[in-house]
């Protein structure tokens, strides 16, 4: 028998030892009880403010200065129509860069520097592409101020790189097995890649867009800088039209100083985070259900 | 103390989830020599060893039952912090920290508080280098990283870090297998004379190794121990048809 | 337009079928055709639409030159004011009631030139749909011709899908472009008029009364930076880095698998909320929380706006990031190590934070870096919580403002385009795109470099 072990002293340490285990392992766990009673706590508030005010009015009413006739789909409908535009551009986009980057491109300077672009834009603060619209979309090129076409088309820019990356990763998933099936049967890279590698990246990418649309619904910033605050109290009915969108509306009435419009903008809150839970929600699934482990 | 073996096993099964990888192993080893499991991959050697130190503890799907003895004390029973150092373990890739090789070794006294101060400390880095037969090529760059080493030297890093808290065994899981000749050939002298002080079992799937290294050899296969014994009557004399077939290379 | 956009559609449509029919009728036998009909079909559905497309677009680019001159060539036009600016004032009305005769205006004129304006726009239509269809039936003919037993119509498409993804793969390089190019120009026009050392290294910050040739000392922007840095980089991560790095360590190395299944996608439900709703939260609940802890811990008229408020709604923000960096980092860390430390008889914690922690530490800086990238550009918290006051202090309790703040609050105003106030927002935004990015490619080679070492 070892006798370093056998000390009283030695077994005092190990029992001290055993303590700070337990209490290292407590700590951690309220570390993340804590961070996620913060969001208990969020939603509570949310809902106690603003259960009371989600009715049929509210959801189809339209922006109005008296609180009790306010309702959000003006800024919903805008909301809808900025995120077809944004879908429309960056979906295709991303897709196509993706396959390009993942599967096609030649290693040199200039790839580099589209992978090094992508990687930071996915970084980039979201008012920065605010200030890209405002300079580029609307100064520049005239398009129309408070329009979900240059809404969307900002949010587009944002999305993208979200879009790419996530599909790289969908499409690196893919096995070179198939390629190699597919290029042995005499398909040409391009065959291979759209009738086999794309089919079997597509959960995962939409997935990824999912996601990115997410971000782009419950994004503020950027369509503060392209004039997406203004006042519309009736519904816009193309996207070239003055809108608002979801997160404005809240943000706008977050402002107003009648208390009456609390309950407005927490109701507005459930809405939004209703809709971004329905959308993370159905990313989530797509991912369980078409997730092939290879 | 001479009756009751260093370690025993009584009647081990290790699960996997639904999956049993070690069904009914019973086993003494001893200290003054080295032990080797042999068999072909996948017939649980590396499990069953895991198990002696209770680090199958560390997968959430592992299940031992059956009893493990240190000392004829019950290892289920004891805490693994004490049962870790006391039967220690290198493992098949070398897995050194990436701290200098001074802190690899004195991190096992370090934790379990066994050195007084700064000089005890200097004095067991130094006599687990030597036993390890690293102390002539590191004595004087100790403050280096200890993944700058080669392959061999940090295996033997390894093993000088598993003996600087003096464990009673080491458990040593196909130590060689990353490893090229001549670096293996130093790890197996080490091997040699490591056992005068402590009980070695060593998890090889070289028949050669086994035969050079050990004097008790098991073979194992499919989860279950088929033969045990002294590895001179092993290899000459098998008892089982399986345990001829495998050393005979009909399969494996 | 939409009409004629869906003609070319139908065109193109037609095409496919058409070449794929005619390709199918040259079928001899097996071998007989280099490419399948499909793939004649498909060269022929490109030739119509891509250079018909490509029409279009130009054709869009110089149309509203072409109507605003023949709306220019009506009597009318002769009353229209000289100044440039007013002019298009004027004609934009007019367009605005051209296509909406309900719309407003303010001066009358538009009103006589709306209908010159409509009948322009209609005739350019017009020509524009003739151009487009014109170029349409050029290329399908064209194609057409080219249907031939021998043409290798299927390495033609291929090559035409190629050009596709490297232009959709240009786009990023368009952006990064498209940002730093205005964001350069407009800063550019800006430190015309205020030098740069008064706007980097000032610290008195009012644009509102910025007059006159001493126009520099109002846009000292150093208050705003320490605001930035102060809310971002300290307040939200002494939240944000224990929190994270805990949750992570727990989720990682105690949690079993079923616990992790829920906690972690919870976790992330945090990132997933509209920095809004952050924004609301912090301004309704957390800061006159904050502000009646401090009034009743003795402070003389606590501000509702405060640099606590937002940087602890920022750093709860922050917190799913640092972790889900942490978790990666650490997982990173090979088993073997982990398994290396537990066989010393080493515990759990102290494998965490002797073995684990340090080895894991690279990736956890680099992910710190990110996370301080992500806060200090985090516009809607601060600019609902943290307050308009430029101040300088260290005081959590006081009102603190931020770059991203400033560049909303400078934009969102009813001001003239070209100013020195709304240039400076775009100066802001540089230091801001510039620090970030900073942060981004150091953190990222460090990750980078971090997997290598362990794979």
């Amino acid at each position: 028998m070892n006798s370093v072990w056998d000390t009283e002293q030695m077994a005092r340490r190990i029992a001290r030892r055993n303590k700070a285990e337990r209490r290292f392992r407590l700590l951690g766990l309220g570390a993340i009880v804590l961070s996620l009673s913060f969001l208990v706590l969020l939603l509570v508030i949310m809902l106690k403010n603003g259960l009371g005010g989600l009715d049929w009015e509210f959801l189809t009413g339209s922006d109005s200065t008296d609180a009790s006739t306010a309702g959000i789909w003006g800024a919903l409908k805008g909301s809808l129509l900025t995120m077809a535009v944004t879908l429309a551009l960056s979906f295709p986009l991303g897709v196509l860069s993706a396959i390009y980057l993942e599967e096609f491109a030649p290693k040199n300077r200039w790839i580099d520097l589209v992978e090094v672009s992508i990687n930071n834009l996915a970084a980039v603060p979201s008012i920065i592409f605010g200030l890209l619209g405002l300079a580029v979309f609307i100064n520049t090129f005239g398009l129309p101020r408070s329009a979900p076409l240059v809404g969307g088309l900002t949010l587009a820019l944002m999305t993208m790189p979200v879009i790419v990356i996530s599909g790289r990763n969908a499409i690196k998933a893919v096995p070179p097995s198939i390629r190699d099936a597919a290029l042995a049967v005499g398909a040409s890279p391009v065959q291979t890649v759209f009738h086999h590698v794309l089919p079997l990246a597509l959960p995962g990418i939409l997935t990824g867009t999912i996601i990115g649309m997410a971000r782009a619904l419950g994004e503020t910033a950027p369509l503060l800088m392209i004039g997406m605050r203004a006042f519309i109290a009736t519904p816009p009915d193309g996207i070239t039209d003055p809108a608002s969108v979801l997160p404005m509306q809240i943000f706008l009435w977050s402002d107003e100083i009648d208390r009456a419009f609390v309950q407005n903008t927490s109701a507005a809150i459930i809405v939004l985070l209703v809709f971004l839970l329905a959308m993370n929600g159905l990313a989530i699934y797509l991912r369980n259900k078409f997730e092939v482990r290879w | 103390m001479t009756d009751t073996p260093k370690m025993s096993a009584r009647n081990v099964d290790v699960y996997y989830g639904a999956k049993q990888a070690i069904d009914d192993v019973s086993i003494d080893i001893d200290t003054g020599h080295v032990t080797a499991f042999i068999g072909p991959s996948g017939c649980g050697k590396s499990t069953f060893l895991r198990s002696l130190n209770r680090m199958n503890d560390t997968i959430p799907i592992a299940r031992v039952t059956g009893e493990i003895d240190l000392d004829g004390e019950d290892i289920s029973r004891m805490d693994p912090v004490q049962l870790r150092a006391r039967v220690g373990m290198v493992f098949q890739k070398p897995n050194p920290f990436p701290k200098s090789i001074y802190e690899n070794v004195a991190y096992g006294p370090r934790i379990h508080g066994v050195a007084a101060g700064k000089a005890e400390m200097d004095e067991i880095v130094e006599k687990s280098l030597s036993r390890a037969g690293l102390w002539e090529e590191v004595r004087d760059r100790l403050s280096d990283a200890g993944t700058a080493l080669s392959g061999g030297q940090q295996q033997r890093l390894c093993i000088a870090r598993a003996i600087a808290v003096s464990p009673e065994v080491i458990l040593m899981d196909e130590p060689c297998s990353a490893l090229d000749p001549i670096a293996t050939a130093r790890i197996e002298e080490l091997i040699d004379e490591l056992k005068e002080r402590y009980a070695i079992v060593i998890v090889t799937h070289s028949m050669q190794q086994a035969a050079r290294v050990s004097q008790k050899t098991a073979f194992f296969h499919l989860g279950k121990m088929v033969e045990y014994g002294d590895t001179s009557d092993l290899f000459t004399n098998p008892q089982q048809e399986r345990t001829k077939d495998y050393i005979t290379g009909r399969y494996g | 337009m939409t009409f004629v956009l869906i003609l070319l559609v139908a065109l193109g449509l037609v095409g496919w079928f058409v070449a794929r029919g005619r390709a199918r009728l040259m079928y001899t036998g097996r071998g007989s055709l280099a490419a399948t009909p499909n793939y004649h079909g498909w060269h022929m559905a490109l030739w119509t639409i891509v250079p018909a497309l490509a029409a279009w677009g130009v054709w869009l680019s110089i149309e509203p030159g072409l109507i605003e001159n023949a709306v220019l060539q009506d009597p009318a036009a002769a009353q229209l004011p000289e100044s440039p600016m007013e002019r298009a004032t004027v004609l934009g009305e007019a367009r605005n009631l051209a296509n909406n005769p309900d719309a407003g205006f303010f001066n009358p004129l538009s009103v006589q030139l709306a209908e010159p304006m409509r009948e322009a726009q209609t005739r350019y239509d017009i020509y524009g749909a003739i151009v487009v269809l014109l170029f349409g039936f050029i290329g399908g003919a064209y194609a057409y011709t080219r249907i031939k037993a021998a043409f290798p119509a299927r390495t033609r498409v291929e090559r035409g899908v190629m050009l596709v993804l490297l232009v959709a793969s240009l786009v990023a390089i368009l952006t990064t472009f498209g940002i730093v190019a205005s964001l350069v120009y407009e800063t550019g026009l800006f430190f015309a008029e205020v030098s740069p050392i008064d706007f980097l290294l000032g610290t008195h910050w009012s644009p509102a009364n910025a007059t006159g040739p001493d126009m520099g000392d109002s846009f000292g922007a150093i208050p705003l930076f320490w605001g930035t840095l102060y809310i971002g980089a300290v307040i939200a991560m002494i939240v944000a880095i224990p929190l994270g790095l805990m949750s992570a360590i727990y989720l990682t190395q105690y949690a079993d698998l079923r616990v992790r299944k829920w906690l972690k996608p919870a976790l992330e439900i945090l990132a997933g909320v509209p920095t809004v709703v952050y924004g609301y939260f912090a301004a309704l609940t957390v800061a006159p929380m904050i502000r009646d802890l401090a009034a009743s811990a003795g402070y003389q008229n606590p501000s509702t706006e405060s640099a606590l408020a937002a940087g602890l709604v920022m750093g709860v923000m922050i917190i799913p990031f640092v972790s889900s960096m942490a978790d990666d980092s650490i997982a990173a860390v090979p088993q073997s190590m982990r398994d290396g430390s537990l066989a010393m008889g080493a515990t759990q914690s102290e494998t965490i934070k002797k073995v684990l922690i340090p080895a894991a530490l690279p990736g956890i800086v680099a992910g710190v870096m990110l996370a301080i990238s992500r806060a200090i550009g985090e516009t809607m918290i601060v600019v609902m919580a943290a307050g308009a006051a430029a101040n300088l202090s260290v005081d959590p309790l006081e009102s603190m403002t931020t770059v991203t703040y400033q560049i909303v609050q400078l934009l969102t105003g009813d001001q003239e385009f070209d100013s020195a106030k709304t240039l400076s927002a775009f100066a802001l935004g540089l230091v801001l795109f510039v620090v970030t990015l900073i942060l981004n490619i150091i953190a990222l080679r460090v990750v980078k470099r971090f997997r290598e070492a362990y794979e």
